[in-house]
Parts: C-alpha cells; structure tokens; sequence
C-alpha cells in the first residue's frame, strides 16, 4: 500500500471541498489499496458525516443516509416492512462484520470482483488503465457478466443491495462542489462500452449523501432471491429483485433487477414488460425471463448464467405471486 | 445432531471424552502460533512474487524499493547467500521444494518468490516489495488441464491376475474415467517464520507440522550443523499435510535475519498460500470395473496421473486405497506424473487415497447402477477377508460393520434407487453412500517423562500438536499412568530441544506418540518405588518395590488405600532430587514384530443426503452419517470433532473446492479465500459421527489407529453418488456444480 | 495512559515456565536475542501459558520515516494506548498484533474473507483487518483478550472448551468474537439462523457443529437467567 494522508471531514462541504478519495466502510477501498489497485495519496474519512438517519420522506417514501451500515439498514423496522427486497438483500451479501461496517453510500461505490481487474500485474484491464484490453476475455470468466458487456470489459457488478434499489427505483442524491443533484438509479450506473473506466454518474468531488426510496406501492410483494455456489459468504451467480402487484392471478406491475449477470444491476425491462397484465403463470414467468436474457452474451465458462438467470427470475416471480 | 460415541464405560481416563486441556489458552488468544512471537528489533520480510510461469529473469531492479523508507535489505538471487539442497530420497530431512529459494533465475511457475523485501514495519517491507521491478522472458508454459494427452510411461503401482483379459470377459463392466481439480489447503493460519540468530546458531519459530525434520533439512539448507537449529512450534493453525516440509520462505527468513543481525518475521500472504504452499495436485482417473451379473468384482484396473512441477516429482499415490479394499482376483493399478508449471503439490489430507476413493466409490456406484443393485449391498459381496495385494491379514478389520451399521442409523432401506423418487418438503433427495480407508503407521517416538520434585508430572516430546488434540492425549496418559489431575500434568511440545517425535501427519501422531510416553511413564513410575525403597527415613525403605504402587500421586503398599501412602514429591524430596525422569521410545510398526506380516489400515463407511431444489439448481447436503473403524479412540470428544471436520472439508471437495490457474500466466487466478470456495457454518450438514472402537493390539498398548484423514476419505463420491440418486446427473469432475446440475432432466419437485 | 506496550496482565500471570529452566531473556539492547527465550510448554488446564518474549520490547512505533501519518489512539479492552504519529496505512488489525502486541486476534487472509480478526469496535463485530486504524482512534475496541483469562473465561470462552469448538485454535478468537456479538445481534433460535449468523467466520477444521453448539448454549443459559 502506498502511503496516503488522512483526515476526517465534519461537514459535507468540508469532505466535498477537498481533492481526497472518499473513504467509509473500507470493506471495498481498503481492499484494493492492499491489492494495488487504488492508490489514493489522501483519504479522506467521511463516517463522521450527519448522514446515518433513516427517515420518512414528506411523500412517504424513505430517505437513508449514506452513512447507514448495511446492518443497520437490514434491520431498520420501515425497511424490514415496506422493503423487504432491501432487507433480504442487504442480509444475502457479504457476511455480518462486513455488513456491519459496509456504508448505503459506499457500498453504491462497490468495485468489481473481476480477477483481472484486481490484480494490477495484468496490465491489460481497461477499467485501470483505458485502451489497455481486457484480460478477462480468454481468461477465467465463470463469475463474469453476460448482460450489458462490451469488448472492452466483462466485468460482473457484484452488489446486492444495488439490486434491490434498482428494482425499487431509488434516487441517489449527491453534493458536489457544483451544489446538489439528484440521480435515478436507471441512470447511476454506466454500461462498460469503449469506457469501463466510467462506472457511474458521479462527477469528480461528488459525495453520495442519501439515498431515497418512492413510497412504498401498496399491495406489492417483494423478493430477493440469491442463487451461489456455497449457502453463504459468496457472490450472486445470478439473483432476482421482484417487486410485483398481483392480483386476481394477474401481474398489474412488475419491477425486476438482476444481480451477478450484468455489469451493471441490471434493470429488466423486457420481462417486466412480458408480464405487466398478464396471468401469473409459469409459463408466462418462463416466457418473461427468455425476454430478459435475449440478449445475453456469454463467455467460455458461464453460459450456464443464461440458464440460471432465466430460472431465477422464473421461481422469484413464483414466490412474489404465491 | 446426535453423537454417538463409546465406550461410556471406560473407568479410566483413556477413552473418554475429556476437553482439550489447551482449551483455555486457544480461547483467550493465549496460545501462541508462529507469527505471534515478537522480538526486540525485529524487521518485517515480504517476498516478491514472479507474474509470470515460465521463463528467466533478465533483470531485477531493486534500486527503488532499497531506496524507500526503513528497507533494510533486498534479497534475490544476485546477492543471496549460499543455500544447499537437501539429499534426495532422505525422509528424515525433506524439504518440499527441492530448489532453494533464489537458486537460480529461471521461473517454473507463477508466484515463485524473485525477490524479498526487509524493511523496519510491515507496511514498509509491503510497499518496497511492489516496487521491485522484475523484467523476464518468457518461454511457453504447461499449463494445460488436460492430463489424457499424456503419451509417457505407466509405472506398474500394483498387480495381481489378469485385469484386462479378465475385463475383457466380464457381462458387466464400467470403463469410466474421474478428474479430481488441484485443491489448496488453506488452512487459516497462514504459513511464517520468525528467525532469530544468536552467533552461529538460529531459532526458527515455525508453522511446522514436523519440527524435527524441519530441523533437520533446514540445517541442510542453510549448510550449518544440525544442533545450530532450533525449530518451536508451540501451536500450530492446522497444516492439512501443507506445512509437513520446509517451504523457501523458511530459509529467506533465516537468510534475511542472519544477514541484517536482526530477528526477521515473515508471514506468507494469502495469495501465496495458493502457489508458493503446496497443493493437492489435479488427478485423473481411469477406473475399469468388471462384474459377474450378481455383482462380484472380477477385475478392476486404476489408471492415474497427476500433475506435478517442474522441480519436483510428486506421486499423488491416488491407488493408497485401491488395492485391499475389496476382493477382486484381477486388479492393476498403474501410476504417471504430468509435468506443469505449478508450484510443487505436496500431501493434503488424506493424499492418494482420498481422491483414489472419490473414483473408486464413484465407479462402484456406476456399477451398482449398472447391476441395478442396491450400493450397499454391492460392497458387502465384495468384502475382503484378507489385504489381496500381498496375502496378509488385516489387523483389524470390520468395514462390513461399519457399512451396515451406517446403513442403519442411517435409515438407508428406506431408500428407493430410482432416480429423483425420493421427496420431502417440496425438495428431492438423494442418498448415496462410499466406503473409506486410510492406512495405519507408527513412526519412532522419544518422550521424556518427569516426576517433579514440586509435584507435578510433565513430559517433553519434539513433536507438535496440529489441532488433532494431541496436547490433550499426552496428558491422559500421564493421567492414566500416575493419577493427577490434569493441574498438576504439564506437557511440553512442539521444540526440538526435546527428545524427537513424529510428523503430525499421515494420521499416525497418536499412534506414535502413545508407546513412548506410556512406557516412559512406567519407567519413571518404576524408578520412583526403587527410591521409595532406597532412600532413607522413607516410610517404605525396604519395602520391596514390586509391592509399592502409584495411585492418585500417592506412593503406598499394594492392597492398602491410596490415603495411607506418601505423596511423591515428599519421597522426591527426601531423595534430595529435582526430579524423577525417564525416556520411553516408540519403535516404526515397520520393526514391530507384533506388526509384522499384518495389514494395517483404518476403514469408514459414509453415507450422505443431499436436498435438491430443481427449479433453481440448488444442492446443500444435508445429513451425513459416518462410521469409523479406526482402532480405539483415545479422547472421543476431539475424535468426533475431527470427523465431523472432515466431512465439512467433505463437503467442500465434493461441491466447491477448485484451485483454477489462469490458462495464459498460470496464477491461481481465484488464489484468494472470497474465491477459492470452502463450506461456511451454513454449509454444514446434520453429522452423526459413530466409532467401532476396537482396539487394534498391533498398532501398540492402547490399540489406537488415528483418524485424521479416513473422515474425510468417501465423502465427496458419496456426495456425488447422492447427486445423481437426486439428479440423475453422473458427475465425474469435482467439485459437483449449478453448472453440472442445470443438465437435470427433473424441474420440478 | 500507557505509552509503551507491556506485558498483558494475563500473560504476566501466566509466566509460570515450568522448571525455570529458561527465563525471558529477550534483550531489549542491540536487538540480539541474549539465548533461547523459552522452551514450548504447555500446562494444563492453561496454567502454563507463554510469557513470550516481548517485554519492554521497543518495536517500530509512531509515524514510519517518510510515510504518511496521523496521531492515533487506540482504547483497547479499556485501555488507552497513544500509538503517537501512526503510518495511516496500518490497519487495526496490524496494529493489534505488531504495535501493541496482542496477538491473540488472527490474521487469516487480510481481505475480508475469512473472518479470524474479528474484534468489536463500539460493540459491533467487524474485520479489524479492513480497518484502518486510524479511522478507529477514539472508539472502544474489543479484542479476544478483553473477554477472559485463564481462569476467568467468558461464558462463551468456555463454552468452547466445553463443545470442544475449535481443533487448531488460530480462527477461534474470530469465532468467539463473532459468537460474542451474535448474542446481540437479532437472530432466530434455530442452529440454521445461528449458521448464517456465524457465516463470515471460516474454520478450515470444520468446528462448526461444535461452534452452534457453544453458541446455543451460552444463549440458552442467559435466556434462562433472564
């Protein structure tokens, strides 16, 4: 680890006004300091921020600070009874200590697992150096995405919790040194392209300070369903965000994410599109997941995620309807 | 989830379940391992790894990372100091690599340490270590994991009959062939040393599963004198047959500490516990069985290669089991070697046999399959009587016991063969089962026993505790022997400046240790009564010894209570001596002559459930039953914890364990723990653990055999076995995966 | 405000080397060792424990020559230890074991994955090897040490010596840290919500039967006691 200054902001405009790498939970940048692969000559600590509330929004919908512990969030009584697909999934991820020190914000931020991109003696990764190639193309690829790739990068998005606010719709609120914004999560995450290197909408200084979610839609159920080799501590292969009105054996609104396949949380739109006002069947859930995953790509060693996904979706749907 | 466990009858303390008497310090965080030890002045060493796995350095610059702050030294082969191998073939000093460090420039595979770093902190010596710069050329490396290619010799291991004529002959046959992937050991604490020189002599604090062969070849390498080493392991964080054998970080710590007059610490990272440790090297298996049509075996043939280095020749042994385990007239077994650009594979758990058993078992099952025959049924036609490979008789043998007793706690007649028949809250089961060996071994032992003047009993052994409980074992004999309590029994292991013991390894600690320790103590006992008699103003002075005893710490007339006698430090006392000592010796079964002509060998029978969720592709195991017939327990609470153990390691060699090296640079490319899978508390399974418990005489006093391996021997193909009962999916590839099970014809449950 | 590390006080009281054969005699001048510090010994039922031979050792401390750093002070097990002018890449876990030697919190892996430097920073469970220690000045952190002695366990320390929850011992101050906070943490009754409550803690011996057996025990005992 090259060596770094350190110094805790009080203020977000304190933490924004500086030119530092942003640092809470560390379960992410700590890691790859240790790997090389960030190299931050200053860190700035950004965990005595006011931002660990959980609040009610004035339209009902809910406002979690950045600064909130995945733990704390998981367990937080209006998450466990009105987002549940945020509670399962946050409590799917990880294990307990890092979930308790993993931050809403920062685990946002959370970088790849793609071998090749942590391990800085592979030159050719164009997440770390831009035009460098990618060497997870004709490489160990079973954990890598087949939804949203390009040339340039294969590389899984591996969040959980990232999942379920996709399919919640939420709205990240950043403060930069150009004042605040708010971002949909549709459009935080950038697809790889010819610009791996982009992962997100943040812009230089930009701090997350909240994340909010839309009032909660009554009558829906919600499911997290995580599919992984070993029953704990492990990555998604594929998992499903279900976030679905049912009624009278019909779907009358859907939203669905995918973790573990895509570069990105992926938001699926075809299947949500396939099952809006139709009967909540297997065969219609079938039909829906081909929808989502026509246009997946697989690699060498995990075209079995096509497989896995559709099946994901197929028993997520099923619970969601039960 | 039920244990069961024998004798409970046992009055004495050998047999019975007592708590490990280093509980207390490894619960604390007490209990010092080889990188807790702390010198003044001590400097951090962090090695340099090649990134690549083929070729030559053409030029190490160092100039950056000497320059940084507090770097102390900088060590690669332009300025190492002269380090010698080890004589090949000696067993009493083995080396794993048989390179030393440095040697030379050329790269035999990814992650070879180029260079060490020594610096003031650890963070110093880290970063410097990043910023050695390597430039090498490359020549093509083997990495392929295709070993049915190989077109080179295949040594005869074993033969009896005419295998191939006769499964020629045979009206049912399996011709199938099993791939076992290159698995790492990880055990959690991370391989160190701590070296630390006075003059010309150096104290190597050790993660060593064998001190006294560390000794040994460490003094080899260095090229200094054998009594100039001295190597502690005081606990150790589990080895799983990695940490048998010096590996060259040992020597870069000697080196570095010599050179800088400092103590030097160097803990192997984790990256380089995936290239630089060891591992279980990919096998494939060719297995072909013949039958008659009401299931006994006519002839069985064992094909196996493994892959190795290209330093060493590592023989995996995959046909350990294959030969005695039951009765077929016409058997070969044939061995070969692939050379790779990996690191040198070295023992894991159960080596040879426990992959030998995940293609043995598995093609039994095959055949069962074929005979349309019940598994276990199957196995109990082709029991042996005798070990067919050399004639002799078992010592002690009772597989069909613990198959049948299996079969029945585990509820097996329950079982209907059919493919996915079986059903139970919306899942399906699979049950499968496989029987297990693991050969049984003693190896010379000294111990040294002391009666002390300050009333407590201690004995000394150059052997080591890896976590099998071995501390806890040395006490109940002196318990066992003198009647103390366990407060006043100290034992001292884990430093060769005691007398030598074995490798804790090879399950053959206990079995090697029990016949000196036991003897010692006897003797000491002995010489404690002659001083009874001799000594003056003794309440027993010529009182014949024969008819003194030791009972509960108390010298006192045989036929008299025990509250009459004297307790022992008072005669000690009144002898004016420290201490009654005495050496007891254990001799190598291969010199026993109550061994002699005998087939020794430990067996198990496992028996396991797996719930499969077909919509979704999941598969957790869910119950494993086991029995084991390995000789008599000594403590039954730590043997059922290391059985239970093995079949959680089970577990992960049957559905998740896979070291994967990079087809293109040859790194173990999920070298770390958040990719290389091994099972978690979620992922273990309903274990029942039952002993036979029949003492084996020839194995020595107590009849124990050791257990440390035969848990985890056929519990993947039992696994494998129970996937396809569920899945109707035949897998022959470890480890079992979603990939392998999405090819179901069954969806739903 | 101790400015130095010591001796823990357990360690201290565990200095019982049987036969005073060889004392701790690590020389704290010149940095050579002035002999064998100590032979292996182990007493039962812990009364023999390793003084080891760190002493008044004076290891590597406050800010590294040419690195970064930033005033540090860590409250261990109630104790405050001024680590001055710290290099702010030392985690808190290296600080633990290589600044004030505590060592009975393990590294296993040093990313995260393995669960053995479990410590509790203001009561909650966390990889001490993700932490920095800097980031950490000023809270309450708990080690394995902080819990019990020898002697004096922790109702969960000798629940593990009672179910025999470990084999080689070098995960467990992870695990009994885990187990430790668990008890706080909501968690269902049954042995599978205890599993997954104990996931991020691997034992590579597969003590994990043992593990939930501790657990439960401990958790049922104090439930019983209200």
């Amino acid at each position: 680890m090259q060596s770094f200054s350190y110094e805790k902001a009080q203020s977000v405009e304190q933490a924004t006004g500086t030119t530092g790498k942003f640092i809470a939970g560390g379960t992410t940048l700590v890691d790859l300091m240790k790997l090389g692969v960030e190299t931050p000559t200053q860190l700035v600590d950004v965990t005595a921020l006011p931002l660990a509330q959980v609040e009610t929004l004035p339209n009902g919908g809910l406002r979690i600070g950045a600064m909130v512990r995945n733990s704390d969030l998981a367990h937080h009584p209006a998450v466990g009874k009105d987002y549940a697909v945020l509670s399962e999934a946050l409590l799917s991820g990880a294990s307990p200590q890092l979930r308790n020190m993993a931050t809403t914000g920062g685990n946002l931020l959370q970088r790849t697992r793609c071998p090749y991109f942590r391990d800085p003696s592979y030159s050719n990764c164009n997440k770390r150096n831009p035009g460098s190639g990618c060497a997870a193309i004709g490489g160990h690829n079973r954990m890598m995405a087949i939804l949203g790739t390009s040339d340039a990068c294969i590389a899984t998005h591996p969040s959980d919790m990232c999942v379920a606010l996709t399919a919640l719709e939420a709205t990240i609120q950043v403060e930069g040194p150009k004042g605040k914004r708010s971002i949909a999560i549709a459009d935080f995450y950038k697809l790889p392209g010819t610009t791996p290197n982009v992962e997100n909408a943040l812009e230089p200084g930009e701090l997350i300070t909240y994340v909010d979610l839309p009032a909660p839609r009554k009558a829906s159920k919600q499911v997290y369903l995580k599919l992984r080799d070993r029953a704990s501590y492990e990555f998604a292969l594929a998992s499903a965000a279900v976030v679905a009105e049912v009624s009278g054996g019909h779907v009358r609104a859907v939203q669905i994410a995918l973790g573990g396949v895509g570069t990105r949380p992926w938001r699926a739109h075809e299947a949500e599109a396939a099952l809006t006002g139709k009967p909540a069947t297997a065969a219609h859930f079938r039909a829906a997941a081909e929808d989502a995953l026509k246009g997946a790509k697989p690699s060498s060693e995990n075209g079995f995620k096509v497989e896995l996904a559709k099946r994901c979706i197929v028993r997520a749907m099923t619970m969601a309807s039960a | 989830m039920a244990t069961q466990t024998t004798p409970p009858s046992q009055s004495n303390v050998i047999g019975r379940s007592v708590a490990r008497i280093d509980g207390p310090l490894k619960t604390t965080g007490t209990a010092q391992y080889a990188a807790d030890f702390h010198f003044p002045n001590m400097a951090h060493a962090v090695p340099v790894q090649s990134t690549i796995a083929s070729g030559r350095i053409e030029k190490l610059d160092a100039a950056a990372a000497q320059s940084m702050p507090g770097v102390l030294l900088v060590l690669h082969h332009g300025n190492m100091d002269k380090l010698y191998r080890v004589v090949p073939n000696d067993f009493s000093a083995t080396t794993s690599e048989a390179r030393p460090p440095f040697e030379d420039r050329t790269i035999y595979y990814w992650g070879q340490y180029v260079a060490v770093v020594v610096a003031e902190t650890l963070e110093q010596a880290t970063a410097a270590a990043a910023a050695v710069k390597v430039e090498y050329s490359q020549t093509p490396a083997k990495l392929s994991t295709n070993l049915g290619d190989y077109a080179g010799k295949r040594p005869s291991v074993s033969q009896r009959g005419d295998a191939e004529k006769a499964f020629a002959a045979a009206p049912i046959k399996v011709d199938q062939t099993y791939v076992t992937p290159a698995e790492t050991h990880n055990p959690i604490e991370m391989h160190a040393t701590v070296a630390a020189w006075e003059g010309d002599s150096v104290t190597l604090y050790e993660t060593s599963q064998g001190v006294v062969n560390h000794r040994y070849a460490m003094a080899q390498v260095l090229g200094i004198p054998r009594e100039n080493v001295t190597v502690v392991t005081r606990f150790l964080g589990s080895g799983f047959g990695g940490k048998l054998f010096p590996w060259p970080h040992s020597a870069l710590a000697a080196v570095a500490s010599r050179r800088l007059q400092r103590p030097v610490k160097l803990s192997v990272n984790r990256t380089m516990m995936f290239s630089n440790v060891g591992h279980r090297p990919l096998c494939e298996q060719r297995f072909q069985l013949g039958a008659t049509t009401d299931g006994k075996l006519l002839s069985l043939r064992q094909d196996y290669i493994n892959h190795t280095s290209l330093i060493d020749d590592i023989d995996e042994g995959c046909g350990e089991a294959t030969t005695y385990l039951y009765s077929v007239p016409s058997l070969t077994v044939t061995r070969a070697l692939a050379q790779r650009n990996v690191g040198t594979p070295s023992p894991m758990r159960g080596p040879g046999a426990v992959p030998g058993l995940f293609a043995m078992e598995s093609a039994m099952d095959e055949l069962a399959v074929a005979l349309n025959m019940d598994p276990v049924e199957l196995r109990l036609r082709n029991d042996a009587t005798k070990d067919e490979s050399n004639g002799q008789p078992f010592s002690s043998r009772h597989l069909k016991e613990c198959i049948e007793t299996g079969a029945a706690k585990f509820g097996w007649k329950q079982r209907t063969p059919a493919v996915g028949s079986m059903r139970r809250d919306g899942r399906v089961l699979g049950w499968g089962m496989a029987a297990a060996s693991w050969g049984a071994y003693r190896f010379p032992c000294a111990a040294t026993v002391a009666l002390e003047v300050d009333g407590r009993v201690t004995v000394r052994c150059a052997t080591q505790d890896v976590g099998t409980g071995t501390y806890t074992i040395f006490a109940q004999v002196l318990q066992e022997k003198t009647g103390l309590p366990f407060e006043r029994i100290g034992v001292h292991l884990g430093d060769t400046s005691m007398p030598e013991g074995p490798m804790s390894g090879g399950s053959w600690a206990t079995a090697s240790v029990l016949p000196a320790v036991s003897s010692a103590a006897d003797s000491v006992v002995k010489t404690l009564l002659q001083v009874a008699n001799s000594t003056a103003g003794s309440p027993f002075a010529g009182v014949d010894p024969a008819k003194l005893q030791l009972t509960a710490g108390r010298v006192h007339q045989a036929g008299e209570p025990a509250e009459t006698g004297v307790p022992f430090e008072k005669l000690i006392a009144m002898a004016r001596l420290s201490r009654i000592s005495a050496d007891g010796n254990t001799t190598a079964i291969f010199e026993d002559p109550k061994a002699k002509g005998l087939s020794l060998h430990s067996f198990g029978a496992q028996f396991v459930e797996v719930e499969w969720e077909p919509q979704i592709a999941r598969l957790r195991v869910s119950r494993v039953v086991t029995v084991i017939d390995g000789g008599r327990i000594i403590n039954p609470k730590a043997a059922a914890n290391q059985i239970k153990g093995a079949v959680v390691m089970g577990v992960g060699m049957g559905l998740l364990e896979q070291t994967v090296y990079d087809p293109r640079t040859g790194q173990p490319i999920n070298g770390n723990m958040a990719d290389y899978l091994m099972a978690t508390c979620p992922d273990t399974p309903e274990i029942d653990v039952t002993f036979l418990d029949y003492p084996d005489l020839a194995m020595g006093e107590y009849g124990a055999r050791g257990i440390g391996e035969i848990g985890l021997a056929g519990v993947a193909p039992a696994i494998a076995s129970a996937v396809y009962h569920a899945t109707g999916v035949r897998v022959r590839t470890l480890p079992v995966r979603i990939e392998d099970l999405l090819q179901s014809r069954i969806r739903e449950a | 405000m101790a400015e130095k590390p010591t001796l823990r006080e357990d360690q201290q009281l565990l200095d019982l080397e049987p036969l005073g054969q060889i004392g701790s005699e690590a020389s704290a001048s010149g940095g050579q060792l002035t002999r064998r510090t100590f032979l292996s010994g182990l007493g039962a039922a812990g009364l023999v424990a390793s003084a080891g031979p760190l002493s008044a050792a004076a290891a590597p401390m406050g800010q590294a020559e040419g690195a970064a750093g930033a005033h540090t002070v860590l409250t261990v097990n109630g104790e405050q230890h001024d680590l001055g002018m710290l290099d702010t890449r030392v985690t808190l876990l290296d600080a633990l074991r290589e600044r004030l030697y505590l060592t009975g919190t393990k590294k296993g892996c040093d990313h995260g994955q393995c669960g053995a430097c479990t410590v509790h920073v203001d009561g909650r469970r966390v990889n001490s090897c993700l932490t920095l220690a800097v980031m950490v000045s000023g809270k309450e952190i708990t080690t394995i040490e902080g819990l019990g002695v020898p002697g004096r366990l922790h109702p969960m320390q000798a629940a593990f010596v009672e179910h025999d929850g470990y084999q080689c011992g070098y995960c467990t101050s992870g695990q009994i840290m885990s187990a430790v906070a668990l008890l706080k943490e909501p968690v269902g009754p049954s042995d599978h919500d205890v599993k997954e409550g104990m996931a991020g803690n691997i034992c590579r011996c597969g003590a994990y039967p043992n593990i939930v057996a501790a657990f439960q025990q401990v958790r049922n005992h104090s439930t019983m006691n209200g």
